[in-house]
């Protein structure tokens, strides 16, 4: 099993007491898997994909990727297991001001001690429609290209997971379709498991698995139904 | 990798202007420090060389032994030019006539420093200067001693078994010092001769001096060398700023204020670093969590900003330097031209320093926000507002505070000072930072009524009352530290000006006969010429102090066997080896005042005032026997009082005043000093002819010196102030530039929101006003505090209270800061809001 929850939930405290974000989750994903997130604003999607990327820390439960447990892990040891196997997209992108879009990209590679990491770079930019745009940086780029950039750095790596949190949410149909092209052919060429959330009913359904979340409660629906 | 990263960030965000802030702050840390202390340097080099001139050297090792050839040929050894100077009190003979001398013997290359003035006869007009010295056989003699022998040039004076041909009048010797009254008129000879006089006994008193001249460093590492050698009771190791003289008080005045300055404005600089290092550290909190979510070790995230930091440091280091060279030789190039006399180039200290400024602030402020900001937690990417612990504060205050005293220590390498100031410091920032924030929450209450750019205002510095009153520490210190050096600037130049006002007396007179004093005084009056009282004199010795001699002239047997009679004689007191001039008086002279005891009146009981430093120095104290020996006459007299003499007031000033029954009957002459200017010379002759016997010194060579040296240290002032005005305003500057990037993106959404540009900049500049204005008005008190314990502690002034300050200080801090936040307020709301949003993406 490469993604294994057990009871992980989630609890914070405010001004007005506890607050549940996560009821308790069982949730397994097996190597090579498209699983989609779906459920209300609010609802705790993010939450769950933080917990799962070790970003976060459990209230209760545990998380393992690769059967290491996370919660057994301290914070360094945490980011290297991202460095390694995860690659991540961020509902607000999240990229570097000072960086160019190619700086962007090259940035976890080389983090990891990559050697063509540049090489690697450009391609993927010139593979989200952004060959053109390598030197620029993040605020001179519209929203849906900022996205796409962050969606290549994602990938540099070829990472073993890729959670992607509304990685199409800026985008027009046609980008959008492009984008979800470039996760699915990952999926199929490097065997990446896919773990997004995303609104969009037509993505979800090219998902192989649909995970309902709801007030911090997360069920499975069948495919079909989304 | 991580090399290539860190520099990639560098470049692109130098480019982008977003390390402005932190760059400039070192910059123009590194640029400050460097130009003060290069110019300080520099200029004091340069005055002490102007008036190294009053000591004929650069320092004068003097003694009552003679010196050893050894010293002197170690000092030629190391460059450094030698002369010799011996100074005795001798009789001198003319024909009939007899008179007390000052003998001056010097060796070839006397003066070292400055030159001598001679004329071809006395009281004539013409004086040139002259570049040998008295040939063999031969003595030039002060203009007075002409008059009080009877000489004219070409006379013969006998001098102990010696015969002298008078050969010229000494006008002008550049050692002659200030005490007039206190010495002897001067006969100078070759050294050369001063063995056949026969006037050089063991046992006689004699000054043994020896002048050097040389670069500051050859004189330091001489002083290293001889320092072990010498013995603090005999020998005397003196400096032009060393002493007494009214020049020496200027400059070591000009001295403290300059260091002082420049270490207010090594504080400022480095307070503008912290400022700008904790906001640099804040803009990258969001990147680090990026980085750490990307899955980056602590370990690079360290290297990555430990690296950037040093690079942004040392390229800012670089162009500091390079800054403040082109500053100081501008600068100096205009003051020499100003002062006529070219600058000494300065060693590579300032340099040191200056690096050592920016280096050691960057990375002490930087270490706590780095800190923070390597432990930023990745959850931030989902949570702006997380900032992760913020438990080690206590080591930010600590390293901060400490950073700031090494400064201080590093610059003035002076133990007692560097903690007055930092001590005095730490209490005025605590009570900066209570005041600040209680002067915040009463402006809350009274603001909520008013109108709706206020308002806004208001409601700023209500919910950034914890960021204001830090805010407002910077503001407060960087006014604080302006308006003190103002003030100070202005009390130095005030006491310059009391003490040499345009009417000080330039001419002295002495040797009137009191049958004279009151037609002279009539004459002064009637062409309305200002004099200073007429004070008689007594020549007179001090002989026994209760009923103990005091040691004044070494006795034959004595001298032999001198260790055993001091032994024996513990208690016994040195006394002063020559005749003094006593006087007698009803009023307490003008520039002094009783520090112990009481002022007689009209008591007429025998009793006798005494100046400050000689009742130390001989430890006399109120009560104390002095027994007197006028003309072979003894009497005893009680201490009923003890003076502080202002040396500095061109007046006779005296050692000993005795109230009036107890002097009047001996004889005397009476002394004075008065000011005729310059054009009106010519009446001098008219003014004098019905008073032979008068003589009369010119002090206007000495006068003119000494104001040009203080016209100098003026100018050095008011560059220095400059400087530090420049480093005040860029710490408000970083201030407002931080504060103002907070504050961004709250109002991108209220510009977003519709709110018009014209209230957002009026709310900002409300704002930054009161802040301003509160910072000035806690400046002030700060400011007043600060002054008077310099005054009374440094600077031995009196204190005063600057009440224009309280007006000044909470107006300018409100303008200024005002018009800054206005400013970078201004930029910002001018952009586009589509533009705005962008940069904050
Ligand atoms: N540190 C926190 N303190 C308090 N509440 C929190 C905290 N973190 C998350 N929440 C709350 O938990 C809930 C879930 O947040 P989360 O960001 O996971 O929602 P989401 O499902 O991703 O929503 P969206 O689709 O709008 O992105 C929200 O109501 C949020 O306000
Ligand atoms: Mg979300």
């Amino acid at each position: 099993m490469l993604i294994q929850t057990t009871q992980l939930e989630k609890k914070v405290t405010t001004q007005d007491g506890i607050l549940h974000i996560l009821q308790p989750i069982d949730l397994s994903i097996e190597a090579g898997q498209t699983v989609a997130i779906v459920g209300a604003s609010g609802s705790g999607k993010s939450t769950l994909l933080s917990l799962l990327a070790g970003l976060d820390l459990a209230s209760g439960g545990d998380v393992s990727i690769d059967n290491v447990n996370l919660g057994d892990l301290d914070e360094e040891q945490r980011a290297k297991v991202r460095a390694d196997k995860i690659g991540f997209i961020f509902q607000s992108f999240l990229l570097i001001p000072s960086l160019t879009a190619l700086e962007n990209v090259m940035l976890p590679a080389e983090l990891a001690g990559h050697k063509n990491a540049e090489q690697q770079a450009r391609e993927l930019l010139t593979k989200v429609g952004l060959g053109e745009r390598l030197k620029h940086y993040p605020n001179q780029l519209s929203g849906g290209e900022q996205q796409r950039v962050a969606i290549a750095r994602a990938f540099i790596g070829t990472p073993k997971i890729l959670f992607a949190d509304e990685p199409t949410g800026n985008l027009d149909a046609t980008t959008g379709h492009k984008v979800e092209d470039l996760l699915f052919e990952m999926n199929k060429e490097s065997g990446t498991t896919l773990v997004m959330v995303t609104h969009d009913p037509e993505l979800a359904k090219r998902c192989q698995r649909i995970l309902k979340m709801d007030a911090g409660r997360l069920t499975e629906v069948s495919n079909d139904v989304a | 990798m991580w090399h290539k990263i860190s520099w990639r960030l560098l470049r692109h965000e130098l480019k982008r202007g977003e390390l402005t802030i932190m760059a400039a702050a070192i910059v123009l840390s590194v640029t400050a420090v460097l130009s003060l202390s290069l110019f300080t340097e520099r200029l004091q080099s340069g005055l002490l060389a102007r008036s190294a001139e009053f000591l004929a050297a650069d320092r004068v090792l003097s003694s009552r032994r003679p010196i050893s050839d050894e010293w002197l040929e170690q000092a030629q050894q190391r460059g450094l030019d030698t002369a010799n100077r011996v100074v005795f009190n001798s009789m001198a003979f003319a024909d009939d006539n007899l008179a007390l001398v000052d003998i001056k013997a010097v060796s070839d290359g006397y003066p070292l420093r400055g030159s001598l003035r001679t004329a071809s006869e006395p009281f004539g007009d013409e004086t040139t200067v002259i570049n040998q010295l008295p040939g063999e056989g031969e003595a030039w003699v002060a203009a007075a001693l002409f008059q009080e022998l009877d000489l004219e040039v070409g006379d013969t004076l006998e001098i102990g078994q010696s015969k002298f041909k008078v050969s010229r009048v000494l006008t002008y010797e550049p050692d002659v010092g200030f005490s007039v009254f206190t010495d002897s008129p001067n006969v100078l000879i070759h050294y050369d001769q001063l063995e056949q006089t026969g006037l050089i006994q063991p046992g006689s008193r004699v000054r043994y001096n020896v002048l050097f001249a040389g670069t500051a460093e050859q004189l330091d590492g001489y002083y290293e060398w001889l320092a072990p050698q010498l013995n603090d009771d005999t020998h005397n190791w003196r400096s032009i700023e060393d002493g007494d003289s009214p020049l020496a008080r200027s400059l070591q005045r000009a001295e403290r204020f300059m260091l002082l300055a420049s270490l207010l404005g090594v504080v400022l600089a480095a307070t503008a670093v912290a400022v700008a290092a904790q906001r640099y550290c804040q803009r990258n909190y969001d990147v680090v969590a990026i980085f750490k979510t990307l899955g980056a070790e602590r370990r690079q995230i360290q290297r990555i900003f430990i690296l950037h930091l040093l690079l942004l440091t040392f390229i800012s280091i670089g162009v500091g330097l390079l800054l403040g060279w082109v500053i100081q030789a501008q600068v100096i190039e205009f003051v020499a031209a100003q002062l006529g006399a070219e600058l000494p180039a300065a060693g590579l200290k300032p340099y040191v320093l200056a690096s050592a400024t920016g280096l050691v602030s960057a990375v002490m402020f930087t270490l706590y926000p780095l800190l923070r900001l390597i432990a930023i937690p990745p959850l931030r990417v989902l949570n702006r507002e997380l900032t992760g612990t913020d438990k080690l504060r206590w080591l930010h205050w600590i390293a901060s505070a400490g950073t700031i005293y090494a400064l201080l220590l590093i610059y003035s390498q002076q133990w007692l000072l560097s903690t007055a100031l930092f001590a005095g410091g730490a209490v005025a920032a605590v009570l900066l930072l209570a005041v600040g924030r209680l002067f915040i929450r009463a402006s809350r209450q009274a603001g909520m009524q008013a109108g709706s750019a206020w308002r806004l205002a208001m409601a700023g510095l209500q919910r950034r009352a914890q960021a204001n009153s830090v805010q407002m520490l910077s503001f407060s210190t960087a006014i604080m530290l302006l308006l003190l050096v103002l003030a100070l600037r202005n009390e130095l130049l005030a006491d310059w000006e009391r003490q040499l006002p345009d009417d000080a007396p330039n001419y002295f007179i002495v040797n009137v006969a009191p049958g004279d004093v009151a037609q002279l005084e009539q004459r002064f009056a009637a062409r309305d010429i200002e004099s200073n009282d007429m004070y008689p004199v007594v020549p007179g010795r001090m002989t026994a102090v209760n009923g103990v001699p005091v040691r004044d002239e070494v006795t034959k047997e004595a001298g032999g066997d001198e260790a055993d009679t001091q032994t024996n004689n513990a208690e016994q007191r040195e006394g002063f080896g020559r005749e003094l001039s006593l006087t007698w008086r009803d009023d307490l002279p003008p520039n002094n005042t009783i520090v112990a005891g009481e002022w007689w009146g009209d008591n007429p009981q025998p009793q006798v005032s005494i100046e400050e430093e000689v009742a130390e120095r001989m430890r006399l104290s109120i009560g104390d026997e002095l027994e007197f020996n006028i003309g072979g006459n003894t009497f005893t007299v009680p201490v009923t009082s003890i003076r502080k003499v202002n040396w500095g007031s061109l007046q006779p000033n005296f050692f000993m005043i005795f109230n009036t029954s107890t002097l009047e009957d001996f004889p005397a002459t009476f002394i004075s000093s008065f000011n005729l200017p310059k054009e009106r010379q010519s009446e001098l002759y008219e003014l004098f002819k019905p008073f032979p016997e008068v003589s009369l010194i010119d002090l206007d060579a000495i006068m003119e010196q000494l104001r040009e040296v203080i016209d100098q240290v003026s100018i050095a002032i008011a560059f220095v102030l400059v400087l530090v005005l420049i480093a005040g305003i860029l710490v408000l500057l970083a201030q407002v530039q931080a504060s103002m990037e907070e504050r961004q993106q709250e109002l991108v959404i209220l510009r977003t929101l519709g709110a018009p540009a014209k209230l957002l900049s009026r709310s900002v500049t409300y704002e930054f006003l009161i802040l301003g204005a509160i910072s000035g008005l806690i400046a002030t008190l700060a400011m007043e505090l600060s002054l008077w314990i310099l005054q009374t502690q440094v600077f031995e002034m009196a204190a005063t209270i600057h009440w224009r300050f309280w007006l000044v200080g909470p107006l300018a801090g409100a303008i200024v800061v005002g018009t800054l936040g206005r400013l970078a307020c201004a930029r910002l709301v001018r952009r586009n809001t589509a533009q705005l949003i962008r940069k904050l993406a």
